[in-house]
């Protein structure tokens, strides 16, 4: 008898009643309320902050409203003052929706790559607001960023002070950098990862970088970071290779970094035009990375220039 | 749990009264106090008084309802699915190592619920569908998968331990050519959340997303719990268990089905979960019996009790960021596997 019941339930008959009662019930089921905002209005209460994203902790930081966070993310590394003083949520991607809540903040600030969706959407089930800022990799897009944040949490005024005193005349040195007629052709690698170089594609933090310094990005063919192969390295001739230190030091250091195989054969490496800097100042997007843009802008030009002396 | 309790008994209580059906209810109540522990633990402290007498919070209250009943509920019937179908494909290759991590089922649900990830944007469905296309298309990744492992059993006759191991091998093998190949096509966004989704997770459970693949674990599991007879005679032999009556072939692709659709749907939502369904099913025999009647309920038991207190470790530890849940279950899950090997002579 049991088995009668077991192919009765499997017959091709019973499986499409199953189906379609299936499909009937879909709308009815509730869905997921969207709870996360991208707006820059201020909000009603931003005294306690989760800060999910680097540039938003800098920034906080920047005007000086450090007081209101409640906890930051593991890119949080700047100031270093933050990490330590500040209990951790993890990595920005991958955010605990009841540890967050533990720490009862009011306003969850974060980067558009914070996530996952579901966590935010089961916090906005919680009332808890979450804002989510928009990615614009460029330098105004960073004094936008600081706009924004500053505008959510009510301080427009103190942002715009700091934005006429310090931030505006790094973005007019920016856009005031020369195109010139054949830029530097310049890679900007993450690292060696499983032994190929992961290089910024169009649409990365890293193209975002080298538009800001005027320099033509080899890899702007490609979209996303992407592995690319010891020949397509070679092939694309990069002038120059720029680096953070995590990534040249995992190689033994910028000599380490240029010796390795895949990197060889670029005339970045052949002339010693490898430049390794701080990866969360260059790829964070924070106000900083308006200052380390202005430094890798000079340190492109100083490399170029010594190279064709050397000539 | 089961095995100390039983040890401390005398023999003869243990034949008379420690019986395998009363070590089943052992197991039940070790779930529901396992739950109930999930329940009332968490980075915000609810006292369970608190909700039913209602002293709780609007915030206490629904963080209850919303974060955490729905997580440690899929944290239980993942974990379930999880040892269900690792005792049920145990007993259909009458192999014990068919574990639906070792041998491609859960590659080959990942694989299905990666392309979800990745082009399920460019296919524009409608919202109340969004919910159900990721369980559906893990579902058939998982099914393809333990098809293809039929089919060649088939054509091998019968699964030596090697054989199967060497197959599973090159199914993951072929799980992550597909996966790797997913991820050169996805974008920045979605890669991250990939390799977290990989990493295994009960964190995303919501309502909306939890009840379609709840239905359809629920539904295979009831058929496959409905098969301990026929698995038991299975392991007489093919043709022996044919001549008793059991119809081989469609038992064998009732049980493919339902064991991918019980692991594929937890996938979907969970992420890769490892060392579940391995370990669970050994445990149930060793200390429960090794009839089908047994290991079957038993696994579906000691997988779901697993998964959420792997699940409450995870989330905290390191408050307010949680591990990843995998990390967790085969932290716990490998050296017991190994202490149990080198204590306990196998059955």
């Amino acid at each position: 008898m049991r088995r009668t019941t077991c192919r009765k339930a499997f017959s091709p008959g019973s499986i499409r009643r199953w189906v379609i009662a299936f499909v009937a019930v879909m709308p009815l089921l509730p869905s997921a309320a969207g709870a996360v905002t991208q707006s820059c209005d201020p909000v009603e209460d931003s005294g306690r902050i989760a800060a999910a994203g680097g540039s938003i902790t800098e920034i906080i930081y920047l005007l000086g409203e450090q007081e209101r966070l409640v906890a930051v993310d593991t890119t949080s590394v700047f100031p270093p003052e933050a990490m330590q003083r500040f209990p951790s949520l993890g990595y920005v991607r991958n955010l605990s929706a009841e540890g967050l809540v533990a720490m009862s903040p009011t306003l969850i600030l974060g980067e558009e790559d914070m996530g996952p969706d579901e966590v935010l959407t089961q916090l906005g089930r919680l009332g808890v607001t979450s804002v989510r800022l928009a990615e614009d990799p460029s330098a105004a897009g960073i004094i936008e960023k600081v706009r924004c944040v500053a505008g959510i949490i009510g301080k427009a005024p103190l942002a715009q002070a700091k934005i006429d005193a310090d931030l505006q005349s790094k973005l007019t040195a920016l856009d005031a950098l020369p195109t010139p007629d054949r830029p530097a052709r310049v890679a900007l690698l993450l690292g060696i990862r499983d032994g190929v170089p992961l290089a910024a594609g169009s649409g990365t933090s890293g193209d975002g970088l080298l538009r800001m310094v005027r320099a033509q990005n080899v890899f702007a063919d490609v979209s996303g970071w992407k592995p690319v192969s010891m020949e397509s390295m070679a092939a694309m001739q990069p002038d120059i290779i720029v680096v953070p230190n995590r990534g040249a030091n995992a190689e033994g250091g910028v000599e380490g970094f240029a010796a390795h195989p895949a990197i060889r054969l670029t005339p970045a490496a052949q002339r010693g035009r490898i430049i390794a800097m701080d990866g969360m100042a260059i790829l964070g997007f924070g106000p900083r990375t308006l200052d380390a843009a202005l430094t890798l802008s000079r340190r492109i030009d100083g490399a170029l220039n010594a190279a064709s002396d050397g000539d | 749990m089961a095995s100390s309790i039983g040890d401390a008994l005398s023999p003869a209580v243990r034949a008379v009264w420690w019986t395998p059906a009363r070590r089943l209810q052992g197991l039940w109540v070790a779930l529901l106090a396992i739950a109930a522990a999930a329940l009332a633990i968490g980075a915000v402290a609810i006292p369970l008084f608190s909700l039913i007498d209602g002293s709780a919070s609007l915030l206490q209250r629904t963080l209850f309802t919303e974060i955490r009943l729905p997580r440690v509920l899929l944290a239980g019937v993942a974990g379930a699915g999880l040892g269900l179908a690792g005792a049920a494909l145990q007993g259909l290759f009458r192999n014990p190592l068919a574990d639906p991590g070792l041998i491609g089922v859960s590659g080959g649900a990942a694989v299905g619920a990666i392309a979800m990830i990745v082009f399920g944007s460019a296919v524009a469905l409608p919202e109340s569908f969004s919910f159900y296309a990721m369980p559906i298309a893990a579902v058939t990744g998982a099914s393809l998968a333990t098809g293809f492992l039929l089919v060649f059993s088939r054509v091998f006759g019968h699964f030596s331990v090697v054989t199967m191991l060497l197959v599973g091998v090159a199914l993951n093998a072929l799980a992550t050519v597909v996966i790797g190949a997913f991820q050169y096509l996805s974008d920045d966004a979605q890669l991250r959340t990939l390799t977290f989704w990989m990493m295994g997770s009960f964190g995303r459970a919501t309502w909306p997303a939890l009840w379609p693949a709840l239905m359809l674990m629920v539904l295979s599991a009831a058929v496959l719990l409905r098969k301990s007879r026929a698995l038991d005679l299975l392991q007489l032999g093919e043709s022996e268990a044919r001549a008793l009556g059991i119809d081989t072939v469609r038992l064998k692709w009732q049980v493919v089905l339902c064991a991918a659709t019980v692991v594929g749907a937890g996938v979907a939502l969970s992420g890769i979960v490892a060392f579940v369904g391995l370990v669970v099913p050994h445990l149930v025999r060793l200390f429960i019996g090794a009839n089908h009647s047994l290991v079957l309920p038993g696994s579906t038991l000691l997988g779901a009790a697993l998964a959420i207190c792997a699940d409450l470790v995870a989330r905290t530890v390191v408050v307010p960021a949680e591990l990843p849940v995998g990390l967790v279950t085969s932290a716990i899950g490998a050296p017991f596997f190994l202490y149990l090997i080198a204590r306990v002579r196998p059955v």
